[in-house]
């Protein structure tokens, strides 16, 4: 189960979401309850990440959702110096990181911890922050 | 061989134009480009518009207010990456007799618009589909603005290789240097590394100056059959061939194959060079480019594009570009009207039309000897080779 916890931020970023959908309906799902749910294809066992109806790797469609341990290394990562969204301007200078997650593909969330440089191939894990709304959204610490 | 040609092209300058209509701006560009051209309005039978509303200008709209009485109209979706897909549906369109003289028209505005990258910005609701945005934006992880895809994959980049990301100042003092001597750009005071280094953070590892300059621009460009173009007043500019844009799970805008950005692989890809589909219809590799032109919203896209098309190897081109060789008397010139860094960010027109400056030979101070052969490449993998002959 992962951890969670409520958006530091300001306000709500829920607008900043994707449209809820039948489709990405079982990933939010499992977000609300900890879980970090992913399609995993039936065919060649890729873990898909954006949800999608059919697999990247070798277009099989379908796939059945899979609960991935939500633990990874640091594939790349970014700073905000300059602030586009006001949700998240209290939380100036904030590290976007692209993980390479163990168990799946890469994903990219806000790291939820201040601190130095992240380093690349550092070990995280992923964390759900709750959003005033009741949606949710994948970080990382 | 395309059996198409640029005829004529003109623009409206690049800049801040809060005040003017976008019809105005397009009927500049398309004025200027008519009497580039030789040729009265009334001969235009075909309209590509790159950019629509509400930055730019739809093509119905465009045929309306500009008084175009067109046989085949086509628009692309309104990115920047489309620049070339205009002109060869346009070409394409020609090849099929679907119109005898076509024009390709891209006239926005971004001045109107907040900031790129926040919200009432332009594309701002993209960051929001299903799939993310199309530069990778996640802006409920925070992840807003083109340039967060970009600094994301100038990172692994830089990672992987193990290169000083300062490096990348080459690229932006080279295309300064350009555009230095070209009157349109609107960047022209002159950049030393020094400058680019001191320059502040936008997203890590991104600096202003890694970032093009957003303006408002008109261009217009009008294609016809070589037969046709031989008998109009200006040198055709011959399309020797192109390529589309890639796509799928392996692509990224922001990248090139094999560098494991997005969802894309992580592998030891190598470039086609001289085996690319466009350098073999064009009958040229690589070696035979006198001038390279690519879309650089950021400096890296323009390593990727260098790295993507064969230039260089992979991981090689932040140290190819150093030492002045794709500077304006280099081995290979790049973007030397000083492209979206310096020029002006015109989604690619401001690069088409310099294009054909140096292949007719009027591109002045900026002139580079001996052209023949210039190509048009993107890291997603189109591109149009130019010739000032037929091949």
């Amino acid at each position: 189960m992962l951890e969670i916890t409520d958006f530091p931020g300001s306000g709500d970023p829920s607008h900043l979401l994707p449209r809820a959908t039948r489709l990405n309906e079982p990933y939010f799902a499992g977000l609300a309850e900890g879980r970090l749910r992913l399609q995993r294809c039936t065919a060649c066992g890729h873990a898909r990440y954006p949800v999608a109806p059919a697999c990247p790797r070798c277009a099989t469609s379908g796939g059945r959702w899979d609960e991935l341990a939500g633990t990874g290394s640091v594939h790349s990562w970014i700073r905000y110096r300059r602030s586009y969204l006001p949700e998240f301007e209290p939380l100036m200078p904030y590290v976007v990181l692209c993980v390479a997650l163990d168990d799946g593909p890469r994903m990219v969330g806000r790291l939820a911890r201040a601190g130095g440089d992240p380093a690349i191939g550092g070990r995280v894990r992923a964390v759900v922050e709750r959003l005033p709304s009741g949606r949710h959204t994948l970080a990382f610490r | 061989m395309t059996g198409v040609a640029i005829a004529g092209i003109g623009t409206a300058g690049f800049g801040r134009f809060e005040g003017e209509a976008l019809a105005s701006l397009a009927d500049v560009a398309l004025s200027r480009a008519l009497e580039d051209a030789g040729l009265q309005r009334a001969r235009i039978d075909g309209l590509v518009s790159h950019i629509g509303s509400p930055r730019g200008i739809d093509y119905d709209e465009l045929a309306l207010l500009l008084g175009l009485r067109v046989r085949y109209a086509a628009q692309t979706w309104e990115h920047g990456r489309f620049g070339a897909t205009v002109i060869t549906t346009a070409a394409m369109a020609l090849a099929h007799d679907l119109c005898d003289y076509a024009v390709c028209i891209a006239a926005y505005a971004n001045s109107l618009f907040a900031r790129i990258g926040t919200a009432g910005g332009v594309g701002f609701r993209e960051g929001m589909r299903e799939g993310g945005g199309p530069h990778a934006e996640a802006p409920h992880a925070g992840m807003a603005a083109p340039i967060a895809g970009a600094a994301m994959s100038t990172r692994r980049y830089l990672e992987r290789y193990g290169i000083d990301r300062d490096r990348l100042g080459a690229v932006a003092v080279a295309q300064r240097r350009a555009a230095e001597r070209n009157p349109l750009a609107v960047m022209r005071e002159p950049m030393t590394q020094t400058d680019y280094e001191a320059s502040r953070f936008i997203v890590e590892p991104l600096r202003l100056l890694d970032c093009s300059v957003p303006v408002d621009t008109a261009a217009a460009v009008i294609l016809t059959r070589d037969d046709r173009a031989r008998d109009l007043p200006r040198p055709p500019v011959h399309l020797l061939a192109f390529q589309g844009i890639h796509a799928g799970p392996g692509e990224f805008i922001f990248g090139r194959p094999g560098l494991g950005i997005n969802q894309a692989d992580d592998d030891d890809w190598r470039p086609l060079g001289a085996d690319e589909p466009v350098f073999r219809r064009a009958g040229v590799g690589p070696a035979d480019v006198d001038t390279l032109h690519c879309y650089d919203g950021f400096t890296s896209q323009v390593l990727w594009t260098l790295e993507r098309f064969g230039f260089c190897g992979p991981g090689e081109a932040a140290d190819w570009v150093q030492g002045g060789r794709i500077e304006l008397d280099g081995e290979l010139p790049v973007n030397t009207s000083g492209g979206h860094l310096s020029e002006g960010h015109a989604n690619g027109w401001g690069h088409t039309l310099e294009i054909v400056r140096q292949l007719r030979g009027e591109a002045g101070p900026r002139q580079i000897d001996g052209v023949r052969v210039a190509q048009w490449a993107t890291t997603l993998g189109d591109s149009i080779i130019y010739g000032r002959e037929r091949v």
